[in-house]
């Protein structure tokens, strides 16, 4: 019996997105740690090193507006250089729920079908495990994983008429930084598009459920809506998506819906006697004739299937169910309007770590939009300029007018005038959400 | 810039070494210069922006670098709208050969990453490890942001060439029917996996060195839609889409590449395209001609379906008789097959699992080993000691006993 648990791993989700409690915690470290390593090396190069490399810092994120501009920080650079304090593991992860949050939110509110919104929601938090806050700024990446959610799931939205999918019309973002981020989100979920869900599991619980009878079909709707309502957000918020399969994340749901419920279903699927199974291998007494073989052969057939649903499996089932389950007990539905969309969470919580990382973030990374055209004219050089991508490289300044055109001038400008940020490190992209100047 | 075809010294030259914090990405791999922001040409030289900027390698990046130092890209194969593809092999050996499918940036389409890549990359991620799928062994990006699609490579072209190359290639029914129950297994892997293809064909059907066929190409593909979700019906080859897509339907199954599938079937048998419609319109008439003309006896619900148009004086549908006559060569259990495949209902068309349980596959004569099947050299591009060995086998009595001679030249690449 190729179960389908055998089919499960081998998908990626199970291949590449699943791991153990630990192994994704020391991801997490090791992804902050790396932030942390290399934004330090970024920002003391940039600030203590040679003016050069402080011209070269101001020309680039001036780029498009008046490259000739003398820099107003540029003499900053130097001994009074301090590294700024860096988020934590915790912080991060205190982001990546807020954000998550905050996707969700805005998927709903776009109109967007529970597939794509969770489809959207685990490339979000898949990318946020081997990348850190710091680095890539998370309130462009979620409109990234929802445009590319869609397209995940098989609906290819033009970019324009994405941006203008009911309230994602308020977000005001261009369609350069949507589509700069595009290639990199690819790239951190590691080209794995296909997210399995748990909706259609639960459809097929309902199912089940009719099927035994004797069960109120009211209490049955009640369950499934009420878990449908968990699977939308809880599952999806939580790291349910990394430690277990949709199945165990469904019967987890429906457990917090209906506990009874859930438990027949499990009952009822794990119910093959275990152990000795004379009884079902033909009861003792060969019939004349039937080949002893066939009922080796039968048994076999009879514990293979008892490994997969015999009653031995089911306190296993029901403990993992019973983790998931505590998992999910952390954010419940209604935590996404009473909680995090709140003013005083947003104040108290949100709110000074967002500052925090203003100053800690990647100076070269926290614009996607100047981050891709910096790719991408690398990428040019070298097809283009000299063969061994030696120091020649730097040359032909001339397309930034050319790239201007082509990835709006207009936007690179407003946020080069609106940098100033961390004084002494050379200017910084603001946050396309961020602070008046 | 004329694209010329460059081996990809990804990054043994320099940044390879360390992760190193100055440039990774400065590299020289002579990728192709990016249509768009090439606009302007490589202008005047003034001050330096960004390539002093200090880059270190993210996690992903590293993970990606890592990935294309496996390989070692060589020339270009083949040329297509959406895709070029190069010969490759493993830089720790270079026996080991792989197509490498690069994606090419469209310039109709602007938004993003292109829907064929997606759903290619898509499937392919998951539908691993099956003899008859073309295997994805890996992916990474160019420093241009192009996609690389690290394929396996399939020598022996695909089954069309087989096909239409009658002068030089016979088979038979064992012939036959070992394509078709390579095809039909990697049909079933599909819809197994809840994926459908929506483009089979003879031409995505590519055949490895060893005779085994591969079902290549999900640029069309799409997992199975929940109920009541619409999906397009303008998906797959006209010649081998089925009565249901071309009557506009919007809700369908398995069934429609089980048509193609036995289209495909009828082909292999008469050596040319059995359905070759000009338009849509002609092909229905065809169906009409040579099936039976799709009403509500036959195919309850028809006639409510969007699209659905059928010349005057309704065919009867075609007895066994008829297909005897034109199909026989692979016995009546085959035609049997085909008629099941053939059917105008969708509901009533045997599913890919039902065609792997049917008797032709046990009544004689038995399938060809695949080694022993009829192929065709694979073109130019070969290795020096594959082109030593293959007039060897293939202009000797492996296949003169067949009465073919091969080619030794070929018109076109390989992998597509």
């Amino acid at each position: 019996m190729a179960s389908e648990d055998a089919r499960y791993r081998q998908s990626s989700q199970f291949r590449l997105w699943s791991f153990s409690r630990s192994e994704l915690a020391s991801l997490r470290e090791k992804a902050n740690a790396l932030a942390r390593a290399s934004i330090s090396e970024r920002l003391s190069s940039t600030s203590s090193s040679s003016t050069t490399a402080n011209k070269n810092n101001h020309d680039r994120s001036a780029s498009t507006s008046n490259a000739n501009t003398p820099d107003p920080e540029g003499s900053a650079g130097g001994a009074s250089f301090r590294l700024p304090e860096f988020l934590t593991v915790a912080e991060e992860a205190l982001m990546v729920t807020f954000y998550t949050s905050q996707l969700l939110g805005a998927g709903e509110a776009a109109g967007m079908s529970d597939e794509v919104c969770a489809t959207a929601a685990a490339f979000f938090r898949r990318f946020y495990i081997t990348n850190s806050i710091m680095t890539y700024p998370p309130q462009d990446m979620m409109f990234v994983a929802l445009f590319f959610g869609c397209k995940a799931e098989g609906h290819f939205p033009r970019i324009g008429d994405f941006l203008n999918m009911g309230a994602l019309s308020s977000i005001k973002k261009q369609p350069e930084e949507i589509l700069a981020g595009e290639f990199l989100l690819c790239q951190g979920i590691r080209f794995a598009f296909d997210v399995k869900h748990p909706f259609r599991a639960l459809i097929g619980a309902g199912m089940e459920l009719r099927r035994l009878g004797g069960i109120p079909e009211d209490r049955i709707r009640a369950a499934e809506s009420r878990a449908k309502q968990i699977l939308r957000f809880s599952s999806l918020i939580t790291d349910a998506y990394f430690h277990y399969t949709p199945s165990q994340i469904m019967l987890a749901a429906l457990s917090h819906a209906d506990r009874g419920l859930a438990e027949r279903l499990i009952h009822n699927t794990f119910h093959l006697p275990t152990a000795p199974i004379k009884v079902e291998s033909g009861a003792d007494t060969p019939v004349d004739g039937v080949p002893k073989e066939n009922n080796a052969r039968k048994d076999r057939a009879n514990e293979d299937k008892a490994a997969i649903i015999g009653q031995h499996i089911r306190d296993r089932v029901l403990g993992t169910i019973e983790a998931c389950r505590d998992m999910l007990s952390h954010e419940m539905p209604e935590r996404s309007r009473e909680h995090w969309q709140t003013k005083e969470i947003y104040q108290d919580l949100v709110l000074p770590v967002k500052k925090k990382l203003k100053k800690c973030r990647d100076p070269d990374r926290s614009n996607l939009v100047a981050l891709q055209r910096a790719r991408r004219e690398k990428a040019l050089k070298k097809s283009g300029g000299s063969e061994d991508g030696g120091p020649d490289d730097r040359a032909t300044a001339g397309t930034k007018g050319d790239d201007a055109g082509i990835f709006g001038g207009d936007l690179v400008q407003r946020d080069s005038k609106r940098r100033k940020v961390a004084p002494g490190q050379g200017p910084a992209l603001d946050d396309p959400f961020g602070g008046p100047l | 810039m004329a694209v010329s075809p460059v081996v990809v010294h990804t990054n043994d030259g320099g940044g390879g070494v360390v992760p190193s914090p100055l440039k990774p990405s400065s590299t020289s791999n002579g990728t192709p210069r990016l249509a768009r922001p090439a606009a302007g040409g490589e202008a005047p030289a003034a001050p330096a922006p960004q390539q002093h900027l200090p880059m270190t390698l993210d996690l992903v990046e590293q993970m990606n670098e890592q990935e294309k130092k496996k390989y070692v890209k060589g020339k270009k194969l083949g040329e297509g709208t959406y895709a070029n593809v190069y010969l490759g092999h493993a830089r720790h050996d270079a026996t080991v050969l792989v197509a490498i499918k690069k994606i090419k940036v469209q310039k109709d389409y602007k938004d993003g990453l292109a829907p064929d890549a997606v759903r290619e990359l898509k499937h392919l991620q998951e539908l691993r490890n099956h003899p008859n799928i073309i295997n994805l062994l890996s992916v990474f990006s160019s420093k241009d942001q192009n996609l690389n699609l690290v394929l396996e490579y399939l020598p022996l072209g695909d089954l069309e060439m087989l096909i239409r190359d009658v002068d030089r290639v016979r088979y038979g029914a064992a012939d036959i029917k070992a394509w078709m129950g390579m095809l039909t297994r990697a049909v079933w892997f599909c819809h197994d996996n809840y994926v459908l293809h929506r483009d089979i064909k003879p031409n995505n059907l590519l055949i490895a060195a060893d005779g085994e066929v591969k079902l290549a190409d999900f640029g069309l593909a799409r997992s199975f839609a929940d109920p009541g979700t619409r999906m397009t019906a303008n998906v797959i080859t006209r010649w081998y889409r089925p009565p249901e897509l071309l009557f506009g339907a919007r809700h369908y199954s398995g069934a429609v590449d089980v048509w193609s599938v036995g289209l495909v079937f009828a082909e292999l048998v008469i050596r040319a395209p059995f359905l070759p419609g000009n338009t849509e319109v002609h092909q229905i008439e065809l169906i009409c001609q040579a099936i039976g003309t799709p009403t509500e006896e036959n195919w309850p619900g028809v006639s409510q379906l969007k699209d659905y148009t059928v010349p005057a004086p309704p065919t009867p549908v075609a007895g066994k008789e008829a297909y005897m006559t034109r199909f026989g060569g692979v016995g009546a259990e085959g035609v049997d097959l085909l008629m099941k495949t053939l059917l105008l209902d969708p509901k009533k068309r045997i599913t890919a699992r039902e065609m792997l349980e049917h008797k032709w596959w046990r009544a004689e004569p038995r399938p060809t080993r695949k080694e022993d099947l009829p192929r065709k050299s694979g073109g130019e591009e070969k290795l020096a000691d594959d082109l030593k060995r293959r007039p060897g086998v293939v202009e000797d009595e492996g296949s003169t006993a067949r009465g073919g001679k091969v080619a030794r030249k070929l018109d076109f690449g390989a992998a597509k």
